[in-house]
């Protein structure tokens, strides 16, 4: 078996768990919120194993590298890392819609990384620059980061839906507003993480930690967007609308950084 | 005046300003490519928005005044918000008086009273339990005739928050120490040969070390596809003619010297060496090997002609390597030039004065692209960069926990008050709480 047919079929499985932590919200029944999750644990084991057959097969290639290393690969681990820090914080923030939001959001990147003619999914060689054991730590915290920023997006988004169009199913107000500030707060430190693994590999790639590359200024650009998030909650008490205005503005750019490099500007990390 | 300046440093609003501010000026230089030489910004822009746009060094917005100056005017606004921080950060982290102060008891953050009739020893014992499911083990004092507890934990975790602001500090020192010592280069060097002068990036001109570099080998390793999947270069340090130091560079694989970083960053082909050309005499058949040098001529055996080549190139017009070759005869004004490519290629071509000319074989001379720095600065970097994620991790993980608990009254009838304060979490802190009071109160009726 091939590892993009288990990943069509966790595209599949994610999106049937939305649907059912839908269902369980709905209908307000417990029972179905215990398949909701199965599903969920099901797809994430199926994709796990995807990536270590992926892996395997690199090496069964002779081109042997952990699959994080070019655009297809990155949206399945993107997906991956939803999923984990939904499953992570679920046991805090007990609300199927979450559930809803992670599994969704995973579906969407799953499917897109299928069925877009701009990804390629073959399993390609590493250029040299990637060769590195920066490499992987680099990539995870990078991911993770980006995974607590679309959920911190997610509970944004359904903040200001619950504020201005007065929902009343979505779960109330001020609960929303800490998930927001969590996510954000544990994003950052991710970045953070990933920022200095990035500048310790330029550092032994090209002999400079920073050089005002565009991934590097818009990973700083987000950075400081998120920075901003933070102090205006910490020290100036935003709560609400404001503040879920800002965590919208940085998960723009957490997209611009990820894909607007790629496609709009150029730079050294062409390759992903 | 100095208090108006002091006011505007010392407020977050300026922080989120800057932020904000360096956000979104950061973005033009994404957008506008940075360091090119002047002439290519000259020939995109018309003059009026050429010179706006030299005016405030867009085109190495990076390293402008008033970027530095926005950078400055951070660096002192974090020094002022955390020297502000720090008399209440030590008041905190310094050990707490056992002499309780019953003040607390008014002015916590978290506060609880109630009474119970209970027996003191249950009473006594409910606390420690509570206290130490929520915080950690009491301290017990009486003092007349009132029971006193106190616990206290994750008092360290206050400092995070200054770690994280003095790593910021300390990187962006280190960005301004490497900025004025250091320099980023490059160097490409064709194997065999050697070099002491580094090209500065930006156009900030060349760098002249005091030894020399010499490439002793370049060597490259292709996948199936073409791409590159391996390349090095054996470099040796020289001095005075002499050998220093030896090594092999790979990509993420740097050597040091001398507090200067030689990274292998590229390659390309420089050229040609051993060149053997083959000419056919086709009249006799015999064939001939020659072995130019680029723009040296040769006599070309059994005629009164000469040949040389012009250069060589790694593909033409698709049909692969190929040379230039050029024949020189007696008598004739215009030379004849000509492509000359490996066997089969072409070969009408090739066929000039009764010769049959092919390329036989040669080899690539490549030269090495070699990224070399120097960057006092940066372990300044480093240690920023580990502080603050010790910041990070003592603000995320630990959180700091005090709790007073008093016990008056006389039998019968005693007041329990409860204190508590809390660095973060205070929510979920005080539904522990009121369960765990619950829970004791529950008990305590049964």
């Amino acid at each position: 078996m091939n590892d993009t047919f288990l990943i069509s079929i966790v595209t599949f499985t994610y999106f049937s768990a939305a649907f059912v932590f839908l269902i369980s919200i709905v209908f307000n029944k417990k029972s179905v919120d215990k398949w909701a999750l199965i599903i969920t644990v099901a797809g994430l084991i199926l994709q796990t194993s995807a990536i270590i057959m992926r892996w395997i097969h690199s090496y069964q290639l002779g081109i042997g590298h952990a699959p994080l290393s070019n655009f297809y690969e990155s949206l399945v681990f993107f997906s991956w890392s939803i999923i984990f820090v939904y499953l992570i914080i679920r046991k805090r923030y007990r609300d199927n819609l979450f559930g809803v939001l992670s599994a969704f959001f995973a579906f969407l990147i799953l499917a897109y990384a299928s069925l877009s003619s701009n990804v390629n999914c073959t399993i390609q060689p590493l250029i040299p620059a990637l060769q590195s054991n920066w490499l992987i730590s680099h990539v995870i915290s990078s991911f993770l980061a980006y995974a607590c920023f679309t959920i911190a997006f997610g509970t944004s988004i359904l903040y200001l839906l619950k504020i201005k169009m007065k929902m009343s199913m979505l779960p109330d107000a001020l609960f929303l507003d800490e998930v927001t500030y969590k996510m954000v707060s544990i994003g950052f430190v991710l970045l953070t993480l990933g920022i200095i693994t990035g500048a310790a590999w330029a550092d032994r790639a090209w002999g400079r930690y920073w050089g005002w590359d565009p991934k590097e200024t818009w990973s700083l650009i987000t950075w400081l967007i998120y920075g901003a998030f933070l102090h205006t909650h910490l020290a100036r008490g935003w709560r609400g609308v404001k503040l879920s205005l800002v965590s919208i503005i940085g998960f723009i750019a957490v997209i611009f950084t990820y894909l607007g490099v790629n496609y709009v500007l150029s730079g050294l990390h062409s390759y992903l | 005046m100095i208090k108006k300046l002091h006011k505007l440093f010392s407020s977050v609003k300026l922080t989120i300003f800057l932020f904000l501010f360096l956000a979104v000026t950061s973005i033009i230089g994404t957008i506008i490519q940075q360091g090119l030489p002047m002439e290519r910004y000259k020939s995109l822009y018309s003059p009026g928005v050429f010179s706006a746009l030299k005016f405030f060094n867009i085109f190495d917005m990076y390293h402008s005044w008033w970027f530095t100056t926005l950078l400055t005017l951070l660096s002192i606004n974090i020094i002022v918000c955390t020297f502000k921080q720090v008399p209440r950060i030590i008041r905190l982290i310094s050990p707490e008086k056992k002499e309780i102060d019953d003040t607390v008891f008014k002015s916590s953050q978290i506060r609880k009273t109630f009474q119970s009739q209970k027996k003191l020893s249950d009473i006594e014992r409910h606390a420690e339990i509570i206290i130490k499911s929520l915080v950690g083990t009491p301290v017990k004092t009486v003092k007349n005739d009132t029971i006193y507890f106190l616990a206290e934990r994750g008092r360290y975790s206050r400092l995070g928050m200054i770690f994280v602001h003095i790593s910021i500090l300390l990187i962006l020192a280190g960005g301004l120490i490497g900025t004025i010592l250091g320099f980023h280069g490059q160097m490409n060097i064709v194997e065999g040969e050697k070099s002491d002068t580094v090209t500065l990036f930006g156009g900030e001109g060349a760098k002249k070390l005091d030894f020399d570099v010499r490439c002793d080998d370049f060597t490259v390793e292709f996948h199936e596809t073409g791409m590159p999947k391996e390349y090095k270069t054996d470099l040796t340090i020289m001095n005075d003619g002499k050998k220093v130091v030896s090594g092999t560079i790979r990509v993420n694989h740097p050597l040091i010297y001398k507090g200067l970083k030689f990274c292998q960053a590229t390659y390309g082909i420089a050229g040609v060496s051993d060149l053997l050309i083959g000419a056919k005499n086709n009249k006799t058949g015999e064939k001939t090997a020659l072995n130019p040098n680029i723009m040296k001529k040769v006599p070309l055996p059994g005629s009164n002609a000469s040949f040389a080549i012009a250069r060589f190139v790694t593909d033409q017009d698709g049909m692969g390597p190929a040379v230039l070759g050029v024949l020189l005869e007696p008598g004739k004004a215009q030379h004849d030039i000509f492509w000359i490519f490996q066997n089969g290629h072409n070969i009408n071509q090739q066929q000039k004065s009764g010769f049959t000319f092919t390329l036989d074989s040669f080899s690539r001379l490549y030269y090495t692209g070699i990224q070399v720095s120097k960057d006092p600065g940066v372990p300044l970097v480093w240690i920023g960069f580990c502080l603050i994620m010790m910041g990070f991790i003592l603000s995320l993980f630990f959180t700091h926990k005090r709790i007073w608990m008093k016990i008056s009254g006389s039998q019968d009838k005693y007041e329990i008050s409860i204190a508590a304060s809390v660095s973060k979490n205070r929510k979920s802190f005080e539904e522990q709480l009121a369960g765990l009071t619950r829970e004791a109160a529950v008990e305590q009726t049964k």
